[in-house]
C-alpha cells in the first residue's frame, strides 16, 4: 500500500480545485505555520512536514472536499501512526 | 480582542529588500499577523528584510520571537534581518533573547532631502524610496510575475497577437479568464471574436467554455457538422466561423481559462498549428499560475482578515481545551480536528462552540460570585 501519503497531497489540491495561494490561506486560516514556499515543498514531496503540518494540511483539503459535496478522502497522519 | 487594534503593517520592497514599516502594538494578539507578513516577504525571496519600528508603541516577547524566528531563517538562507530604530528596551530585549549576533541594528539618519533612512550597518542594498504598498499587493508579490490585473491582461494580450501572427489559419484569437467565478475576455483580436466568446458565454457551451472547465483541449474542425454545442453553433456560423481551437489555460494546474483560435475556413487547424497553440496557451498559464486572478485587492485583503480571525479563534479553542483536558497543543487541536470531521461541520465553527462554551461557564461563574457577594 502506499506508505508516503505526503507525495499525494499536490494531486489532492487539483483535485480540490484549489490555488497553491488559496491553499496556503486555508492552512493558515487553520493553524499552520510554515510559508508558502514550505507548503509548496511539502505538496510535491521535497520537504516532509510535521505529523501535525500535514494534518492541518489535510483537513485544509478536506474541508474543501465537503464544501464541493464529497467526503474527506486526504488521510490524517495523526490517525493512522497509531493504526 | 482589541489587543491587536493597534496595529498596522506598511511594507516596500526594493529588490531583494524588504522594509516593513510597524505601527501601533504588537502583543500576543498582532504578533501572528506580523509574522504571518514576514514569512510572505521571505517566502517571495526578500533575503534582507529591515523592521522599522519608528512607529511603534509597544512591542512584548511574542513580537521579538518573531523577529528572532525570521533572523534565523534568513541567516540560514545567506540573508540578514535589520532592525530599523529599536527604542533602549528592546534594544534590550533583544541582547536578553539571545537576537544580538542574529538582528543587526540600525540607527535613523537625516539625509539631505530631509527622508529619513536607515543608516545602513553592514546592509548590502542600499534602500530608495518605493511606493507602499497594501497586503494584498503583499501577498500577491509572493507571485514570480506581474500579479496587477492590468499588466497581466497586457501580457496576455501580447499572447494574443503572437498567436495571431504564428497561427496561420487563425482569422481571429481570444483569451478567456474566470474572475470572480464568471468566464469573461479579457483579450480579443477584433470584435467579431468578442462576440464569439460573448455567444459561448451566454449560452454556457462551446469549446472556450469547455476548455476552460474541463482542463483540456477542444476542437471543432467543422462547425457545420458539428454536434456538441447546439445552442452556440448557429451563432458562430452567422459570424462565418467554422472552426475553433480551444486549448486550456492553468493557473497551479487548475483550469482558468482558455486560449481560443477562430477561422473562417473549415479543417483549418493542422497538427503544427495545434502544437503552438499548446505552447501559447501553456506560456499564459505559466504567467497565470499563483496569480490571484479570481480576487480584487479588496476581497484578498478581506480573506486575509478573516483568516487571521479563524486563526485567532482555534488557538482561543485550543487553549480552552488546552486547560480543560490538560493536554498538550497537538493533541488539542486533534481532537477539534475529529469534532469536526465527525460532526462535518468546519473547524471554525468547532473552535467557536468551544470558546462560548468556556465563556459561558466563566459569566456563570461571575454571576454565581455576584449572588454570592450579595
Amino acid at each position: 500500500m502506499d506508505d508516503s501519503p505526503v507525495d499525494l497531497l499536490d494531486s489532492y489540491r487539483i483535485d480540490a480545485q484549489l490555488s497553491n495561494g488559496e491553499l496556503w490561506l486555508r492552512y493558515f486560516e487553520l493553524g499552520g505555520m510554515s510559508t508558502g514556499v514550505d507548503l509548496e515543498a511539502f505538496l510535491l514531496g521535497f520537504l516532509e512536514p510535521t505529523i501535525h503540518d500535514h494534518d492541518v494540511i489535510a483537513h485544509a483539503l478536506n474541508e474543501r472536499f465537503v464544501e464541493l459535496g464529497g467526503n474527506h478522502p486526504v488521510p490524517y497522519l495523526e490517525d493512522t501512526k497509531h493504526a | 480582542m482589541g489587543a491587536d487594534m493597534g496595529f498596522r503593517l506598511e511594507a516596500t520592497f526594493v529588490g531583494f529588500e524588504a522594509v516593513l514599516a510597524l505601527h501601533g502594538e504588537v502583543d500576543l494578539g498582532s504578533a501572528p499577523e506580523f509574522d504571518a507578513y514576514l514569512n510572505w516577504a521571505i517566502a517571495q525571496g526578500h533575503r534582507f528584510v529591515v523592521i522599522d519600528l519608528r512607529g511603534l508603541s509597544f512591542m512584548d516577547g511574542s513580537g521579538l520571537r518573531v523577529i528572532g524566528g525570521a533572523a534565523k531563517r534568513l541567516q540560514l538562507c545567506g540573508g540578514a534581518l535589520s532592525v530599523r530604530s529599536p527604542s533602549t528596551s528592546v534594544r534590550r530585549l533583544l541582547d536578553i533573547g539571545g537576537f544580538a549576533d542574529l538582528v543587526r541594528i540600525e540607527q535613523p539618519v537625516e539625509t539631505s532631502d530631509g527622508i529619513e533612512t536607515g543608516a545602513a550597518v553592514g546592509s548590502p542594498l542600499k534602500s530608495v524610496s518605493a511606493a507602499t504598498v497594501g497586503v494584498s499587493t503583499f501577498l500577491k508579490r509572493m507571485a514570480a510575475v506581474p500579479s496587477d490585473d492590468e499588466v497581466v491582461n497586457g501580457a496576455l494580450r501580447l499572447v494574443v497577437a503572437l498567436a495571431q501572427a504564428t497561427v496561420g489559419a487563425a482569422d481571429g484569437v481570444s483569451i478567456s479568464l474566470r474572475r470572480h467565478g464568471t468566464l469573461s475576455t479579457v483579450a480579443a483580436s477584433d470584435e467579431v471574436i468578442l462576440a464569439m466568446d460573448a455567444g459561448q458565454y451566454e449560452t454556457g457551451e462551446g469549446p472556450c467554455v469547455d476548455a476552460s472547465v474541463k482542463g483540456r483541449r477542444f476542437h471543432a474542425e467543422a462547425l457545420d457538422t458539428e454536434t456538441r454545442w447546439p445552442a452556440f453553433t448557429p451563432k458562430a456560423l452567422a459570424l462565418g466561423i467554422n472552426s475553433i481551437l480551444s486549448s486550456p489555460l492553468e493557473a497551479s494546474k487548475i483550469p482558468v481559462g482558455a486560449l481560443n483560435i477562430y477561422s473562417r475556413s473549415t479543417s483549418a487547424f493542422a497538427v503544427k498549428d495545434q502544437d503552438l497553440a499548446t505552447t501559447f496557451a501553456r506560456e499564459a498559464s505559466v504567467m497565470l499560475s499563483d496569480v490571484q486572478v479570481d480576487m480584487t485587492d479588496q476581497q484578498l485583503e478581506d480573506r486575509m482578515s478573516q483568516a487571521l480571525r479563524t486563526r485567532e479563534l482555534i488557538s482561543q479553542a485550543q487553549g480552552v481545551i488546552m486547560h480543560r483536558d490538560g493536554i498538550g497543543e497537538d493533541l488539542a487541536y486533534t481532537k477539534l480536528r475529529r469534532d469536526s470531521l465527525q460532526n462535518g461541520r468546519p473547524l471554525h465553527d468547532i473552535a467557536q462552540e468551544v470558546v462560548d462554551s468556556a465563556r459561558h461557564r466563566c459569566d456563570a461563574t461571575i454571576h454565581v460570585r455576584e449572588v454570592e457577594h450579595g
